[in-house]
């Protein structure tokens, strides 16, 4: 019943939020709801994973309305509740049009993303995944900054297009399933689809989560959306739709086509390490702060991908921990993205320079925040990316070499955006231009203070996914010797 | 109830068959045919109406009443399509003063 | 005998200060007055020291070897179990002494040096977190919590170089630093993992105990001591990632002394020759250091003799000097690279700090040709200056001989001509450091606008205590030749197993050490007669000058070199990734789709007519031709 709770509740006070008139009351109403969400996904942390809820919905197709949780699904509900109170927080004190409208859009978004996260059945998953992009489409839409329209509408359309495929395979798998049709995981986990099916159903479940992730060559809607969007979308987007990719993947893929994934391991390895150079690469040489950061934010994606379609221990549990490091990260670095162009006017990092003379403590700030997307130890960047890393060496030290480049060109394109915005002669177009105010610091010491506490003592974290890491690299190694039988 | 199937039954199958298809072919004929919006729309629910029938044959021959729960719900279906399309042939007549169908054709590229 | 265990508890003090230090510098930074955060930062260093000392007596009066303090469970994830734990052994005492006594010196000194800076808080603050980082490096017990201070050195390196920040110039050789550090990190970590892999541990105690049992030459050990050694290169500044250290100049001077010439540059030494039983099992990578090393040294040796700015003469001796204590790693004298590490934190420490003085005094000037004649106006610099160059020289009975002699010793066992070379280094080494230290002491001052003084008291006090321990630190290790008992070497040995070599007779020892001093003379005779007599002073930066000139002044264009094969290289590509492969390849794809989608609609919707009828006629037809279909075929 918790569940059924956690999901309503954004949805209904987005609901009520329309009706108020008050600019002030609706941001304060929906950070309420949001809280309180994020306590009670603290409550269903403390609950034995029997919490489910589950109604018959559509006995002829099989449909259940089925909430349910595991160790990932969990850790994405974290995710998602964690990160909404910030993405609402980022709004306050913001000249905004429409501002009930934009945090209904947010929370509808919020409790499509948890409906994905919680469903327990393929047929209800597939409606909120899509649920999902009605309202970011909106936000990105109406609040997005310049040539929003077409932006937008290629996001719309690419990542459709790859649910179409989804659905298509959803559907295909349905109708294996022996006797009454059903929907629910449950079932349709236990099928064992034909290998030489699995090779060719793999692509068709695969481009959608790619897509949405995105791992190259998917990936070309991303920059531009990025930095056409406005914050709160972009924090939406980066922070925790990114990671609906990644979840799909883990609850499709490896339970449904596990030999499909064997098969193809190597090609889309080869994918995702190419995705992590290339998006490093072209970081290098980007002028836009934003797009840098689309950049930087694809690499990490993309060495969690790998870590993804590695698939063993320390990988999963490293890219499970890099989930939660990741979303937090980019809320926190969009935030100081808006703040440097709130003070600086400008996104263009050849303008910038000597902002730190007029808000040394910001300066602080956003440093911490790129250590920990460049990894240093002690922060939890350190944590993901270093299991991740030990999980590539296991196959080969060569992608571990490939995927640990990331350390290196990070470092490089980071410092560099530092040293653009931040370092540097006074600059005369600052002089008025103030230093962090109070709802700043609400907003980015909680993030950075548990960026680093995670890097400190990420145990709770790791405890959390590990019987679900285990299951699904158990799924995985109980495929490898079907497949090694069969003829390439 | 019991008395009204098998009433229905004392009717070879096949004759509802080649009414209901009679009845189809016509009013198929004549929303193919006519130019007159309102004897398209006649026309239209004599499909329906022949579905109907065979529906509620087959339904009683079957004696499986979810037939006839089909022609209840199409029934509604084609009522509430009725108020629509005169609707729309009001508004028609209204407008260009005809209810000729092929003045309605600018839903195209 | 004194029992270890219940005083090792006191050993998570040691980093426990420098980090209370860091965190109140840093967090009270703006209401602390005048040199309060000097102060603090300085006693929070000098009370690491002080359990330091606490410790070595207690470790060396218990007769055990090491003791491991578990503090917390860090990372545990399946099998790899990570615990937070800190290791003291001999070694690690060496270094952290090191750390927090040359450290304690060095932030007294910089109450006085940076008294002026607006941002001085700041500055202790991160003084302070790198001295927690360092401590952490070399208290580690695993690879994990050495790879933490790795990083955290590093970081603070960064910060440190571009204290300065309002200069771009300062902020690119920050960046520098950072980047050539982590891409050895790069190999370092792969280090680790395959540590980890092939022991199914990191920590030390358990890797070490594994690894004798392993055969020597095994592939996998060369492979993981070639990449650990990747990552010590990158931070000990050799070739080829050494370029970093000379443009870390820029931070200030106090850092120089403590992070680029006593301690962070030497961790590289540290991890090897922490790690000295997998380098023992390793020829290889010893070889490969043998080399390494002895380039470096000789190399920028050579470099150094056309520098003119006096930071980066010191720069490029330490480059040089980290070069032989990598050719010690190499010949397996673990314990006489460390012990060079230790006297060369000694002198090079005083030598940066009297740098500093210098510079102070001159107001900022670090043009060694506009300075010349302060042995009068700054006696104390000058008498501490000059047994630090005699140090680093290596004449006796400074340190530097007694650490200097032992590797070039080791050498001569090795093979003769690795001994010649080794002493070719030392020599240039001798001839630049007194070219340095005339021009800057003697001759006339040709700067007329600088007032040259002596510096404060707070600055020269650690001057003397420096060149007390330049002096003296060398009979620490007094060879068996001079009827000492090598106490440093057994020292280290119950923590660092040295390569056994075969011995060298005491006749040719002799020998070999008046050869070497012999020379010496001559070099410092020889810069004395150019630089004092003469009064030569090298060319303005314009001026002509011969093309190996050229090429020794530009670092052999390096530099340069680097640029043209990697920057400018990378640069293209991420330009040619972005403007044609992204947008005009796959994008273009992306697009094109789409496009393909309109062209389609524009050619079927020819069909669309807008004749109703037609649209009737259409799906009627198509309904019965779907049924003929399905009958039918």
């Amino acid at each position: 019943m918790i569940l059924l709770i956690i999901l309503l509740l954004p949805l209904v006070t987005g609901l009520g939020i329309l009706f108020l008139r008050n600019a002030c009351t609706v941001r304060i109403v929906a950070l309420t709801s949001t809280i309180v969400n994020l306590l009670l996904t603290f409550v269903v942390m403390g609950s034995s994973p029997a919490a489910t809820f589950s109604v018959e919905w559509n006995n002829l197709m099989g449909i259940s309305f089925s909430l349910g949780f595991d160790g990932i699904s969990l850790l994405m509900l974290l995710l998602t509740n964690l990160l909404f109170p910030f993405i609402i927080l980022a709004g306050f004190k913001r000249e905004q049009n429409q501002i009930s409208v934009l945090n209904f859009l947010i929370l509808l978004t919020q409790a499509a993303l948890i409906g994905v996260f919680l469903s327990q059945n393929a047929f209800l998953f597939y409606i909120f995944w899509e649920l999902t992009l009605i309202p970011i489409y909106f936000i990105l839409l109406l609040w997005g900054g310049e040539n929003s329209r077409a932006v937008t509408l290629k996001f719309f359309i690419y990542t459709l297009a790859g649910s179409l495929f989804l659905l298509i395979g959803i559907i295909y798998i349905v109708q294996l399933t022996p006797g009454v049709h059903s929907t629910d995981f449950s079932v349709l986990n236990q099928l064992h689809i034909p290998a030489a099916t699995q090779i060719w159903l793999f692509w068709v479940l695969f481009i959608a989560f790619a897509i949405k992730m995105p791992i190259f060559p998917f990936h070309t809607w991303q920059p531009n959306t990025y930095t056409m969007a406005s914050t709160q979308g972009v924090m939406i987007l980066g922070g925790v739709m990114t990671k609906m990719g990644i979840y799909g993947a883990l609850r499709f893929l490896f339970p449904m086509v596990p030999q499909g994934v064997l098969y193809w391991q190597n090609i889309v390895l080869v994918m995702c390490l190419i995705g992590v150079v290339y998006a490093s690469v072209i970081a290098f040489r980007q002028t836009n702060l934003k797009r840098l950061i689309a950049f930087s934010s694809m690499a990490h994606i993309s060495l969690m991908a790998a870590a993804l379609f590695i698939y063993n221990y320390y990988a999963a549990q490293g890219l499970l921990f890099q989930v939660l490091t990741h979303g937090l990260t980019v809320v926190a670095l969009f935030y100081m993205v808006q703040l440097i162009q709130d003070k600086t006017k400008t996104l263009e990092l050849p303008q910038m320079g000597g902002l730190k003379h007029a808000a040394p403590k910001m300066a602080i700030l956003l440093l911490m925040i790129l250590l920990v997307s460049v990894a240093l130890p002690f922060t939890a960047g350190f944590i993901g990316e270093f299991l991740i890393i030990i999980g590539l060496a296991k196959q080969s030290i060569w992608v571990a070499l490939f995927g640990g480049t990331t350390m290196i060109l990070g470092a490089i394109y980071m410092l560099y955006a530092y040293q653009r915005i931040m370092l540097g002669d006074k600059n005369a177009s600052l002089k008025n231009t103030t230093d962090l105010v109070r709802l700043d610091y609400w907003m980015l010491i909680p993030l950075i203070a548990i960026l680093f506490i995670l890097g400190i003592y990420p145990q709770p974290i790791l405890n959390l996914v590990e019987v679900s890491a285990n299951t699904m690299q158990n799924l995985l190694t109980s495929a490898t010797g079907i497949v090694t039988a069969m003829p390439h | 109830m019991k008395e009204l199937s098998s009433a229905i039954q004392l009717i070879p199958l096949e004759n509802y068959i080649f009414l209901s298809v009679a009845l189809f072919s016509i009013g198929m004929m004549g929303v193919l045919f006519r130019r007159n919006t309102i004897a398209i729309l006649m026309c239209l629910e004599l499909m329906f109406n022949s579905v109907n029938l065979l529906l509620t044959a087959f339904s009683a021959y079957h004696s499986d009443p979810s037939g006839q729960v089909f022609v209840f719900f199409i029934m509604i279906v084609a009522a509430a399509e009725v108020a629509v399309g005169l609707s729309i042939v009001v508004m028609m007549k209204r407008n260009v003063d005809s209810i000729d169908i092929n003045l309605l054709n600018r839903l195209k590229w | 005998m004194v029992a270890l265990i219940p005083y090792i508890t006191l050993a998570w003090l040691v980093p426990a200060f420098p980090l209370v230090g860091f965190l109140i510098t840093s967090l009270a930074k703006n209401k602390l007055k005048h040199n309060q955060a000097g102060i603090i930062a300085s006693t929070m260093v000098a009370l690491s020291f002080i359990t330091s000392v606490f410790l070595f007596f207690i470790l060396n009066s218990s007769g055990q070897d090491s003791a491991t303090l578990t503090l917390f469970n860090w990372v545990s994830a399946g099998d790899l179990k990570i615990p937070f734990a800190l290791l003291i052994d001999h070694l690690s005492l060496v270094m952290m002494l090191i750390i927090t006594g040359i450290g304690a010196l060095i932030h007294i000194y910089s109450i006085g040096y940076m008294r002026d800076d607006e941002r001085v808080n700041s500055f202790f603050a991160q003084m302070n977190l790198f001295t927690f980082s360092m401590l952490l490096l070399v208290m580690g017990a695993n690879y994990l919590i050495l790879f933490i201070g790795w990083e955290g050195v590093g970081f603070c390196s960064y910060l440190l170089i571009g204290f300065w920040f309002k200069n771009p110039a300062f902020n690119y050789a920050a960046r520098k630093a950072f980047v050539m550090n982590r891409i050895g990190d790069l190999g370092f970590i792969l280090g680790i993992i395959l540590l980890f892999f092939t022991f199914k541990s990191v920590s030390f105690n358990e890797v070490f105990s594994q690894a004798a049992t392993l055969q020597s030459g095994a592939p996998i050990l060369t492979l993981i001591t070639l990449l650990l050694l990747v990552g010590a290169v990158g931070k000990s500044a050799q070739i080829p990632l050494f370029t970093w250290l000379p443009d870390a100049m820029a931070g200030p001077t106090p850092v120089s002394a403590l992070i680029h010439a006593a301690t962070m540059v030497t961790a590289g030494i540290y991890m090897i020759a922490r790690s000295s039983i997998l380098y023992n099992l390793a020829p290889i990578t010893s070889n490969v250091m043998i080399i390494l090393g002895l380039t470096t040294a000789i190399i920028t040796a050579i470099v150094g003799l056309r520098q003119n700015d006096i930071k980066k003469v010191l720069a490029y001796s330490t480059v040089s000097q980290l070069g032989y204590m990598f050719l010690a790693l190499g010949l397996g004298a673990y314990s006489a690279a460390i012990f060079h590490v230790t006297t060369h934190a000694f002198f090079k420490a005083l030598l940066f700090l009297g740098a500093g003085s210098i510079i102070h005094a001159m107001g900022g000037e670090q043009d060694i040709r506009k300075m010349g004649g302060l042995r009068s106006k700054m006696p104390i610099t000058f008498l501490t200056f000059l047994i630090a160059t005699l140090a680093i020289s290596g004449i006796p009975p400074f340190s530097g001989f007694f650490s200097k002699d032992l590797i070039l010793t080791k050498a001569f066992e090795i093979s003769p001509w690795l001994y010649a070379l080794a002493l070719g280094g030392a020599l240039i080494t001798c001839f630049y450091m007194f070219r340095l230290f005339y021009l800057v002491f003697f001759g006339n001052q040709r700067l007329s606008s600088a007032h040259p003084h002596e510096s404060p008291r707070v600055m020269t006090v650690p001057l003397m205590v420096l060149s007390v321990l330049s002096l003296f630190g060398g009979f620490l290790n007094i060879p068996a030749l001079f009827g000492g008992d090598s106490g440093f070497e057994n020292f280290l040995h119950k923590a660092v197993t040295s390569k056994e070599s075969g011995e060298i007779s005491s006749a040719t020892e002799v020998g070999l050490i008046i050869v070497s001093l012999s020379l010496l003379g001559i070099i410092i005779v020889l810069a004395y007669r150019t630089y004092v007599k003469k009064s030569t002073v090298p060319a303005a930066d314009g001026a002509p000058s011969s093309l190996i000139a050229r090429i020794v002044a530009n670092k052999f264009y390096l530099d340069e070199i680097f640029a043209a094969l990697i920057e400018k290289p990378f640069g293209r590509l991420s330009d040619f990734l972005f403007k044609s492969v992204e947008v005009k390849v796959l994008d273009s794809a992306v697009d094109g789709v789409g496009t393909l989608t309109s062209r389609l609609g524009s050619l079927v919707r020819r069909l669309q007519q807008g004749n109703i009828s037609f649209y009737l006629f259409a799906m009627v037809a198509g309904i019965l031709l779907f049924i003929i279909f399905i009958l039918f075929v």
